[in-house]
């Protein structure tokens, strides 16, 4: 009841004029980034950053948030139209969807998307609304040893799920807290790493690194092929039949339980939830040798998990204040920006902001659900831009979104250096996401731990008095050393396998 | 079979200074952290967790040396950097970018915008000059007033008395 109660305060906030107006430029900016090559979801809502500085946080949060959930529709429609998904998560939908634009039937796949991802972010909404009292009042409970005993788990199971080697997600994880060292120490107040530049001082600011991690340096991938247009597939009715809705029901509904439950762990990406999603579908249906030739069941299920994912995902950043994903990190670096902590507190001391953010979730749905059925024409054509000339764009957007942080042409070359390095790091395998989350999440880690040693004057037996934290840094060990436990075990089955032999 | 042990032995090579080049990353930040204060009589010094992470991110440095140097752990083959043509589109891009924002504070944002947009729509990008010509002016100009105008970010004026005196 409380939490109905608050909700319907949320919405007197996000159906104000300005943050309506807010939440449809999100939309379609977002749904632009789905839909434009070469600019994720991290990327995007990192370069779009700057332009809320003017912004109520609100109306920040809510537009930056329209954005990234925007851009999970919008990756539908390449992968649709193009067999290339926008982004990530939409990779598992070229099975069936091209199948079925090859077929004449992109529109009707493109209509059940949406729909689906309609659902299923509005499927995962309640679940936040639901959640939000029971997980707040929670995290109020912790203190810094609890805190960040949370933040270990969180980037272990980050770490645990990044990528093929253990090894390297670390070596990642690691680089990025000591970025992250980079500026004045968040206790003591003196100067780290700073090499007596003052443009140092308050640290390397996370929208150039991540803007160069992930946009330029996917610009610089792109850029070693020539660059050349794409052909789209012809677009056919949006108007599905009955059987395929039948079809779909069951596909969306599995679909949105899969992707809010996923996006509640930290580390997991939103394309397990839609490749897990794609597995489920195949599993239950009676044809699944069917399945990569055009059944709807394939577009349905994966579209909506990877729709509901990304707002599930959003679960843990507002109650516990730990991001699930990169992207989800870098809203949280948004929100620091605007001078809000998002966790428990947000709920306590703004209310509004938790509430209005949270209302305007069901708002972008709808309007993403307006954009993407009948205004479809639109982002075909925005598909046939040539991307020798769109690259060029990205690029002026980039730079003056790094200057603008801080109105300073240094960020710039910040940008070009870690596009440099992420273009190194992609061609050497190592996976990124670590980075953004230990990069942000850096300076807190550091600080509940230090706040703690302060209280008990150095004494690392502080973090063992607690129950809660025992048990979340165990649960971070288990994670992070069963893999070597699992390479062991194999090398023990090579050796007797060639002893066998 | 040569061919490809050699190009195998090469991407190995690369790994194997790459994780080199952590390893001195890593003794760097030791180095740094070493200086900083480790621990004071109230807890950790701001030289604790930097000399930690510097420690950690070596000894992981060296298992990922160990894992690429063993014959299980070999590299993929592939290249590092791409073609000729590809390098060349890759550093024209790098060099511009780094170009055009050396040449902000001395012809303004506007100029220098102006001819970031236009080299890259005309050399990597490959598009018409007329269109060329029409996106970068627009791009330019349009940029500077969005975010000039419209969200206050303060953008370099050009420190060239006849470019200022022209606006840019």
């Amino acid at each position: 009841m409380e939490a109905l109660q608050n909700l319907l305060m949320g919405f007197t906030v996000a159906l104000a004029p300005q943050n309506l107006l807010f939440a449809f430029l999100g939309s379609v900016l977002g749904t632009a980034i789905g839909v434009l090559p070469g600019v994720g979801p991290v990327a995007g809502v990192a370069m779009l950053i700057p332009l809320t500085f003017q912004m109520s946080p609100t109306g920040a949060i809510i537009m930056l948030t329209a954005l990234f959930y925007g851009t999970q529709y919008g990756g539908t429609i390449t992968s649709i139209l193009l067999n290339v998904p926008g982004e990530a998560a939409s990779a598992i939908t070229c099975l069936d969807g091209y199948a079925m634009a090859k077929q004449g039937r992109a529109g009707v796949a493109l209509s059940i998307a949406a729909i689906g991802s309609f659902v299923g972010g509005t499927i995962a909404t309640i679940a936040l609304v639901l959640a939000a009292g029971p997980l707040t009042r929670m995290a109020l409970q912790f203190g810094p040893v609890e805190f960040f005993a949370l933040i270990v788990l969180g980037l272990s199971l980050l770490m645990g799920l990044a990528g093929k080697s253990m090894v390297k997600a670390l070596m990642m994880g690691i680089f990025g807290l000591i970025l992250a060292m980079v500026g004045m120490d968040p206790v003591r107040g003196l100067p780290r790493f700073t090499f007596g530049r003052m443009e140092f001082m308050d640290g390397i600011g996370f929208v150039p690194v991540i803007m160069g991690l992930f946009g330029l340096a996917e610009i610089l991938v792109n850029t070693e092929e020539k660059l050349t247009s794409v052909s789209v597939a012809k677009m056919s009715s949006l108007v599905p039949g009955k059987k395929e809705i039948g079809d779909s029901v069951g596909p969306i509904l599995r679909g949105s339980v899969i992707g809010t439950l996923l996006g509640l762990v930290p580390g997991m990406t939103g394309s397990a939830s839609s490749f897990l999603s794609y597995i489920a579908e195949k599993k239950v249906s009676k044809y699944p040798d069917r399945f990569g030739t055009g059944m709807i069941e394939g577009v349905a299920g994966p579209e909506t998990a990877n729709n509901a994912h990304a707002n599930g995902a959003l679960i843990p950043l507002f109650t516990l204040g730990i991001p699930a994903s990169p992207t989800v990190a870098v809203i949280m670096g948004a929100f620091m920006m605007h001078g809000l902590i998002p966790g428990p507190f947000l709920f306590k001391e703004h209310a509004d902001v938790a509430w209005g953010v949270i209302a305007s979730f069901y708002v972008g749905n709808v309007i993403l659900l307006i954009l993407n059925l009948p205004l479809i024409g639109i982002w075909v054509k925005i598909l046939k831009i040539p991307y020798g000339l769109l690259f060029a764009v990205i690029v002026a957007f980039m730079m003056v979104g790094a200057y603008s942080v801080s109105n300073s042409t240094f960020d710039i070359l910040v940008m070009v250096l870690f596009g440099i390095v992420g273009y190194l790091l992609r061609k050497l395998d190592f996976p990124l996401a670590p980075i953004v989350l230990t990069l942000i999440l850096g300076p807190l880690m550091e600080r509940s731990l230090r706040t703690a040693l302060d209280m008990s004057q150095g004494d690392f037996g502080i973090i063992f008095e607690s129950p809660i934290a025992v048990v979340l840094l165990s649960l971070a060990a288990v994670i992070l050393v069963a893999p070597a436990f699992r390479f062991f075990r194999k090398k023990t089955e090579t050796l007797s396998g060639e002893e066998g032999a | 079979m040569r061919g490809i042990l050699e190009q195998g032995e090469g991407m190995q090579r690369i790994h194997q200074g790459a994780a080199l080049c952590f390893v001195a990353f890593s003794v760097f930040v030791v180095w740094e952290a070493w200086n900083l204060e480790y621990y004071t009589p109230l807890g950790p010094g701001p030289g604790f967790f930097p000399l930690w992470l510097g420690a950690v991110m070596g000894g992981l440095s060296v298992l990922w040396l160990a894992q690429v140097s063993s014959r299980r752990g070999r590299p993929k083959e592939g290249a590092l950097l791409p073609e000729r043509d590809g390098r060349v589109r890759l550093l024209s891009v790098l060099g511009s970018m780094v170009a055009a924002t050396l040449l902000m504070d001395v012809l303004g944002f506007q100029s220098a915008m102006f001819l970031l947009l236009l080299f890259l729509l005309l050399i990597p990008g490959r598009q018409r000059l007329w269109l060329t010509l029409v996106v970068a002016l627009l791009g330019s100009v349009g940029i500077y007033h969005l975010f000039g105008s419209y969200l206050d970010v303060q953008l370099p004026k050009a420190s060239l008395s006849l470019l200022a005196r022209l606006g840019l």
